[in-house]
């Protein structure tokens, strides 16, 4: 009697644990489900154009015909001056954050109210200010320089936040051993924090880049629309995603080239996360191995 | 050290200063913005203006009819694009034609409707007429796609009809006209109004969609061309002062003859300005 019981339980158990495991697994299937779906319909309408000469010809006839070599040189440009200028900002106030004012701290609460307040602005606020500020005001006119810029200060809050998780990640007991081994702050915060941080950090920067590439509302009034080859950081320079965005809207007969774009905005956004992780990867190890 | 440090960013502090000097030195720069219409179009003749100019760069920015008219009234443009005839309270710019497009109603290629009187489009959107049985087609609710404010087919389209945007009770409210025509090629009951080029180039190349003849005139390139076809918008570029210069060259040019494969090959229709 009480061994059927038993079975019975057993049963019940087993059947819980299957239909979790489903769920789970269904779950799992939906989430890559929609970017398997997103990267084959990509595929299919634009793989027909992706070709070498695709990638290194300038744009013609609109974007019909051509490629998207300046496109993708405007992009990295902007990508690289919004980094350039966000990353050693964004990474400092984090460490401040965590590392050198105490967490209840007014000051600390008043910097992360803006930042929250800053991650809510719609891109669109982002454009029209960096049209304002540093295309007008500040004279930089419609260029990469300005549109960097631009992209920058949308950048920090997501940099900020991520970079400030991270850190605060790291188990006490870490910053405590460091100070009985009499360490300094600088020494603990380069060999102990930051390898133990990266993971996070890189992880922090790959959003960044990603919603950095993907911008378009920020960037149509300060790095503008010009999709020649930019000669100079205060040239104006198209970026890949107002170019898409501009063929499917704005440009009949623009959807292939649009899907091979967006195709190829895709694939560099894969290379640039696989070359981030590896490289994290290899960092830490190296690091945390060698002392 | 420290030296070798100061002398670095001096450096790049130089570097810097010359890159701006000489980009805002250059008088030889013509900036173009407004219209996301007639953008790509002028992308295409300032590249060959610039061909025909070496030294000359022509920079065009897109983002709406009103920012190219600010933008000139502000100099920060020195000439915007902006499509459709310019209001009564824009007169004090100088607007000069370079293109013409037609404005046509379009349905879903399965749509059995092949013409509409003005009575009968004016009831569609003003949601007097709520199914397509009632003008000659299948037993559906119609689905109407309307244009979003500030944009100027919008405007073309209220004025030929004498309407006001409150009176159209839409569905849909859309930004571009490729947007316009992929809801309506998505969707078997949707009626909407874009650019006849777009319209006709997109048909052509199998997208469901047709034009709807208007009052006994097919809404076709021809049909714009030769003035029959009434419901259409000039291209305009503005300035702010009478143009001189290089401002002047770039106008007559885009006016010119040596330019109408340009605005054909954007599926415009030419002004012959001589």
């Amino acid at each position: 009697m009480s061994k059927l019981f038993v079975n019975k339980d057993k049963m019940s158990y087993l059947l819980r644990d299957l239909t979790i495991q489903v769920l789970i697994y269904s779950a799992i299937v939906c989430v890559s489900g929609v970017f398997l779906w997103i990267l084959f319909d990509l595929i299919r309408g634009g793989s027909a154009l992706l070709s070498w000469q695709f990638l290194t010809d300038v744009p013609r006839d609109a974007g019909r015909a051509g490629g998207i070599s300046s496109i993708l040189a405007s992009t990295l440009l902007v990508l690289l001056i919004a980094l350039l200028a966000a990353l050693p900002i964004s990474w400092a106030t984090a460490i401040l954050l965590t590392e050198f004012i105490s967490a209840e701290s007014p000051f600390g609460r008043w910097v992360r109210y803006s930042l929250q307040v800053l991650a809510c602005v719609p891109s669109i606020i982002f454009g029209l200010f960096g049209y304002a500020f540093f295309s007008l005001y500040l004279g930089l006119g419609f260029s990469i320089l300005s549109g960097g810029l631009t992209l920058a200060c949308m950048l920090l809050p997501i940099l900020v936040s991520t970079a400030e998780a991270g850190l605060r990640a790291v188990p006490e007991s870490y910053r405590l051993s460091a100070v009985a081994l009499g360490m300094s702050r600088a020494a603990t915060l380069f060999h102990v924090l930051l390898p133990v941080a990266a993971p996070a950090w890189a992880a922090g920067l790959l959003l960044g880049i990603g919603r950095a590439a993907a911008e378009t509302a920020a960037l149509m009034f300060t790095s503008g629309y010009v999709d020649r080859m930019p000669e100079s950081l205060l040239d104006s320079g198209r970026v890949l995603a107002l170019h898409i965005f501009d063929l499917s809207m704005n440009v009949p007969g623009g959807d292939a080239p649009a899907f091979a774009s967006a195709l190829v905005l895709i694939l560099l956004l894969l290379v640039i996360n696989l070359v981030a992780m590896r490289f994290t990867y290899l960092w830490q190890r190296k690091k945390l191995n060698a002392e | 050290m420290r030296w070798m440090k100061s002398i670095g960013a001096a450096t790049i502090m130089l570097v810097l200063m010359s890159l701006t000097l000489s980009t805002f030195a250059s008088s030889h720069k013509l900036v173009l913005t407004g219209s996301s219409t007639i953008a790509p179009l002028a992308i295409e003749l300032g590249r060959r203006f610039e061909s025909l100019h070496p030294g000359v760069r022509v920079d065009v920015q897109t983002g709406g009819s009103s920012r190219g008219i600010n933008d000139t009234r502000k100099g920060v443009a020195d000439i915007g694009m902006v499509s459709g005839v310019l209001k009564s309270a824009e007169q004090d710019l100088q607007a000069f034609a370079i293109a013409l497009d037609g404005v046509g109603i379009i349905v879903h290629a399965s749509n059995p409707v092949t013409t509409l009187t003005n009575r009968q489009i004016v009831g569609i959107f003003t949601g007097r007429i709520t199914n397509w049985q009632e003008v000659g087609g299948h037993d559906a609710r119609i689905t109407l796609v309307n244009k979003a404010e500030g944009r100027s087919t919008l405007e073309s389209f209220l004025a030929y009809f004498q309407l006001k945007n409150s009176e159209i009770k839409s569905h849909i409210v859309i930004g571009d006209n490729q947007q316009g025509i992929k809801i309506v090629s998505g969707n078997p009951h949707a009626i909407g109004y874009v650019s006849i080029g777009a319209a006709a180039y997109d048909a052509q190349r199998g997208v469901p969609i047709k034009l709807l003849t208007m009052d006994g005139v097919a809404a076709t390139v021809a049909n714009v061309r030769n003035g029959t076809y009434p419901l259409s918008r000039p291209l305009n570029l503005v300035t702010r002062l009478p143009p001189t210069g290089l401002v002047k060259q770039f106008i007559d040019f885009a006016r010119s003859k040596q330019t109408h494969d340009l605005v054909e090959a954007q599926y415009f229709v030419p002004v012959s300005v001589d």
